[in-house]
């Protein structure tokens, strides 16, 4: 070590020097050959000759050089302070590998979070300027209804009409079974207009995209296709392009293969033009799944937003039956994407926060620990002279060697925290547009925690330096419990603090886990266990004619009730939870007609086998059940939920009554009605609703199915046999989303599942961190207080007593912080409004709840050193003195 | 006429760099040494003479210290580190093949095939 540093000086003075005895000398010899002195000076200047330069010119390299020598000697004490560090924690290994562990945790599950959040909310889509695209769909103001499919005119008059828009694409949900390239498979993508692609800004890697002649119905037997599927089952064979492939049983020729990575509107494997006879679509007829625009350079959003409406209020004005009370509903697309997970990761983030700060008040308190006993080497350097700077310089290089040995071990954590995320989604698989890996990112921000971290946690301990009384500590002999005061507050103001952080994230995490156990919970109105789902798709050139579809359903439906163990099957359109919801307007015969808009009675509707209920195992409230028998599709017999019968007939007895659908001529009878159950999602009850028999369906719904199986034994042993029960009908056939009843559900309520289990780790991990802080702060004050724990013991004071003394005292902290906590929560939790499910923000059970158990755990923190305050031996802790 | 120390690049190091073998000396003395060795057939332009200087030292050739002069002057001496005696001998090597080859082309007498 360098003991002392030369005084810095002004390289100018020294090479003036330098420059001056040069001269001198050059005099004084000319001097001593005799030269008188004023010629001898004038010949030495003039032999130099140009002194300014060459000063400026050593000047220059001298400054160079002292700026070079100081970063080094300024990186040699770091590395030097680093090294003393390393030794000297090294020497306390309790306390570094609590300190770099906890440090770890924070740093890796933070990383993990805001990379996932950064990946989801941030990242630019794979679209060129992603920014400026939006979705549009449909908004109904009267009904308030938001994200409805829109109608092929409305999108022809925005197209042509807008005025903030470069351009408008139109797309719809498709999927098709592909039989060229190996077995036929079941694939997912869309319908596109010719614009859609080039204005999503992406290109195909071979070939061409959409021309505009291609969306004519007839002319669109093209086809695009992934990479992903073109790799998968073509072996990327780059003559893909101009072969034809079979696409729902027809000749489709390939045109392009999209970019790697390319996926619209989700994941997704082929494209088709969307080919439509505008003759035949109608204003009213809205069926499209949406439209995607880019907005011109320059204009806002609201002026995009602003720019429709004064399109469809021309279109309101000119076409009230069709348009009154229908609008463009316009999100950006991001937000059209990340939809529902938007708030729960704002609060996981918020959550990751108090977490993090959590584990640097942890941390912080075992450094002051630390700090305290090595009160005397501190004071003993600070004695011998060394300056309080180099002292808190050190606390803060130490600081830092924890944070940034946390850092890479919370590497490793935030690997595993993104692995496990991936398990947050269905099936594993994140949205198309979220990569959930540990790139480039998320380890610039295990850095920057890691940094933040460090200084969080280390400036408090750095900063106490310069109050270190190093004579009263030496005078003490570093054992008296005066010096600690000041720092023994400040560690039990941490505790507190951590105990406040831990209440909130506690209520949180219990609000959501009572939600979601509610949300689980509900009577969904049929039974989950003991069904197995399937959905079936017929392609139109194999089954050209709807009654051969028909035909076809119920042989299978035939077969699968042959299979063992199997009691009912059922077939309809949409299962619950798959997004199924289609609805009508509807009429009660002898009704008077609405008078406002919003007064008519929309229900949602299904073409049902008979035994499609009893393999739902929903349950029929009164009347009969549909039979085999009912198929009358002139004056149809129907079933209508309790809701209808609340809603349409005043709870009244509905059987006999008739009911019509958007303005049909034949009139439904009602036979029976059954129990409301949940259909579109598990936190939303059953709208009213109707259900025809299955002979009545118009020809577009014949050659889809959704198949229910109920059987005695276990549904999932179920599959095989029917996945060999449709081959065995037809092999052409592709069977998709065979999953039980259960899983269907439970896929349904992925997200606050996610919810709880994120939250639920976070209040766990929180507990944890508060207990370890109180655990520390209680025993450090019990070692503090030995003496004077044994002088009262001498005097006569029981253990119980002495044990009370020191549980009262983390009572108190317990207190401080649960109250703290409390009143936190109750102003924060109202961020998680929208996430609840029958629990409010702020539920008295969990407000009862959660300051039981943390002061129940605390106690057990607490314990622990109170017993060993009692084994305190009054003659050995006064000897010790 | 007496030519410049430094008229080739690179010369003038050589010449500072040897010097100082001899033992550690201020920037007036190298100047004079290295004239009354070459019969002041070579002058050394102090103008070139200090930038030289601190460059090496910039370079870790060699080290300085700020003595007191015999006339109670303070002045700056420099000295040779190892460093520096390394690239001694290195200049020291490439200027004897750099003299032997200008020699060797000096002395042929017949035009090359």
């Amino acid at each position: 070590m360098k003991a002392f540093e030369a005084p810095r000086r002004d390289p100018r003075r020294d090479v003036d020097d330098e420059i001056r005895f040069h001269v001198e000398s050059r005099v004084a010899e000319l001097v001593a050959r005799g030269m008188p002195e004023p010629e001898a000076r004038r010949r030495a200047e003039q032999e130099f000759g140009d002194a300014a330069r060459v000063r400026a010119e050593t000047v220059r390299i001298d400054e160079r050089m002292a700026k070079r020598r100081r970063r080094t000697e300024w990186i040699g004490d770091v590395v030097r302070d680093a090294r003393i560090g390393l030794r000297s924690l090294s020497r306390t290994p309790g306390y570094t590998l609590t300190a770099v562990l906890c440090a770890a945790l924070g740093i890796g599950i933070t990383a993990a979070v805001v990379s996932a959040a950064w990946n989801i909310l941030v990242r630019p889509l794979p679209y060129r300027d992603a920014d400026r695209l939006v979705a549009i769909y449909g908004e109904n103001v009267t009904r308030g209804e938001r994200g409805s499919n829109i109608s092929y005119p409305d999108y022809v008059a925005w197209k042509q009409e807008t005025k903030a828009f470069s351009g408008i694409g139109l797309w719809d949900w498709y999927d098709a079974t592909l039989a060229s390239g190996g077995e036929p498979e079941r694939l997912k993508g869309s319908q596109v207009t010719a614009n859609l692609f080039p204005l999503l800004g992406v290109q195909p890697r071979l070939g061409r995209g959409f021309t505009a002649d291609e969306e004519v119905p007839g002319r669109d037997d093209v086809v695009l296709l992934s990479d992903r599927l073109w790799r998968r089952r073509f072996g990327a064979d780059p003559s893909i392009v101009g072969r034809t492939v079979i696409v729902d049983g027809v000749a489709h020729t390939v045109v392009g293969v999209m970019a790697p990575g390319f996926n619209f509107p989700q994941r997704g494997d082929l494209w088709v033009p969307l080919a439509v006879d505008p003759a035949r679509e109608t204003r009213d007829n809205r069926y499209h799944a949406g439209a995607i625009g880019r907005l011109k350079d320059g204009v806002p959003f609201e002026r995009g937003v602003a720019d429709l409406h004064a399109i469809d209020a021309r279109l309101a004005r000119e076409f009230p039956r069709e348009n009154e009370g229908w609008r463009a509903d316009v999100v950006p697309m991001r937000q059209d994407l990340v939809g529902d997970l938007r708030q729960p990761l704002l609060v996981f983030l918020g959550a990751v926060a108090l977490v993090l700060l959590m584990v640097c008040a942890n941390v912080a308190n075992l450094t002051l620990a630390r700090a305290a006993a090595r009160g005397r080497e501190m004071a003993v350097r600070t004695a011998l002279g060394a300056s309080r700077a180099r002292l808190a310089r050190q606390l803060a290089v130490e600081s830092l060697l924890v944070a940034a040995l946390g850092g890479v071990l919370g590497v490793g954590i935030a690997w595993i925290g993104v692995r496990l995320l991936r398990y947050g989604f269905p099936d594993q698989v994140p949205p198309f547009f979220v990569t959930l890996k540990l790139d480039g990112t998320a380890l610039a921000i295990v850095a920057i925690v890691t940094l933040v971290t460090g200084v969080l946690f280390g400036i408090v301990p750095a900063l106490r330096v310069p109050g270190w009384d190093a004579q009263g500590e030496l005078r003490e002999g570093g054992r008296g419990a005066s010096g600690g005061l000041h720092r023994s507050r400040l560690r039990r103001a941490l505790v507190v603090g951590e105990i406040t952080l831990s209440v909130v994230l506690m209520v949180g995490a219990t609000l959501l886990a009572r939600s979601y156990r509610n949300l689980a919970g509900t009577d969904l109105g049929f039974t989950e266990e003991g069904a197995l789902t399937v959905r079936i798709l017929l392609a139109p050139a194999d089954y050209p004619h709807p009654a051969q579809a028909a035909a076809f359903e119920s042989r299978l439906l035939d077969r699968l009730r042959s299979l063992p163990g199997v009691t009912a099957v059922g077939g309809a359109q949409g299962l619950p939870f798959t997004g199924w919801l289609v609805q009508s307007w509807a009429s009660v015969e002898g009704a008077p007609p609405p008078v406002k808009k919003e007064d008519e009675l929309v229900v949602h509707y299904q073409y049902v086998t008979p035994d499609f209920f009893k393999a739902m195992g929903v349950r029929l409230v009164r009347g009969r059940w549909l039979t085999d028998a009912d198929r009358d599709t002139l004056n149809p017999a129907v079933l209508v939920n309790e809701r209808l019968v609340a809603t349409a007939f005043g709870g009244k007895d509905p059987i006999g009554q008739r009911i019509s659908l958007g303005g049909d001529p034949t009139w439904g009878t009602v036979v029976g009605v059954i129990g409301d159950y949940r259909q579109f999602a598990a936190s939303q009850p059953m709208v009213p609703a109707v259900f025809y028999p299955i002979t009545k369906a118009p020809p577009f719904f014949a050659r889809w199915m959704s198949i229910v199986i109920r059987t005695s034994g276990d549904p999932a042993q179920l599959a095989p046999a029917l996945r060999a029960a449709v081959k065995e009908l037809d092999p052409r056939i592709a069977v998709e989303q065979v999953q039980t009843l259960d899983e269907v559900v439970s896929r349904s309520i992925w997200r606050q599942r996610l919810q709880e289990h994120v939250l639920g780790v976070f209040a766990v991990l929180s507990l944890v961190l508060a207990c370890i802080g109180l655990y520390g702060v209680v025993s450090y004050a019990v070692a503090q207080r030995t003496r004077e724990l044994g002088v009262r013991m001498a005097l006569g004071a029981t253990r119980r007593r002495v044990a009370w003394m020191v549980i009262e005292q983390s009572g108190r902290l317990v207190l401080a912080g649960v109250a703290a906590g409390l009143v936190l929560a109750l102003a924060g939790t109202r961020v998680l409004e929208g996430l609840l499910y029958g629990v409010r923000a702020t539920d008295p059970i969990t407000f009862a709840l959660v300051p039981i158990s943390l002061g129940l755990v605390a106690l057990v923190a607490a314990a622990l050193p109170a017993r060993r305050a009692t084994r305190v031996d009054p003659i050995v802790a006064m000897r010790a003195e | 006429m007496p030519l410049p120390a430094d008229r080739l690049q690179g010369t003038l190091d050589l010449l500072v760099l040897k010097t100082l073998t001899w033992g550690p000396a201020h920037g007036y003395a190298i100047a004079r040494w290295i004239e009354q060795i070459t019969g002041e057939v070579l002058t050394v332009g102090e103008g070139s003479l200090y930038p030289a200087l601190h460059r090496l030292e910039e370079r870790e050739w060699v080290e300085s210290e700020w003595q007191l002069s015999a006339t109670r002057r303070r002045t700056k001496v420099y000295r040779l580190t190892t460093a520096g005696r390394r690239q001694l001998r290195a200049e020291t090597n490439a200027w004897e093949q750099f003299v032997a080859a200008v020699g060797k082309v000096i002395a042929t007498q017949e035009r090359p095939a």
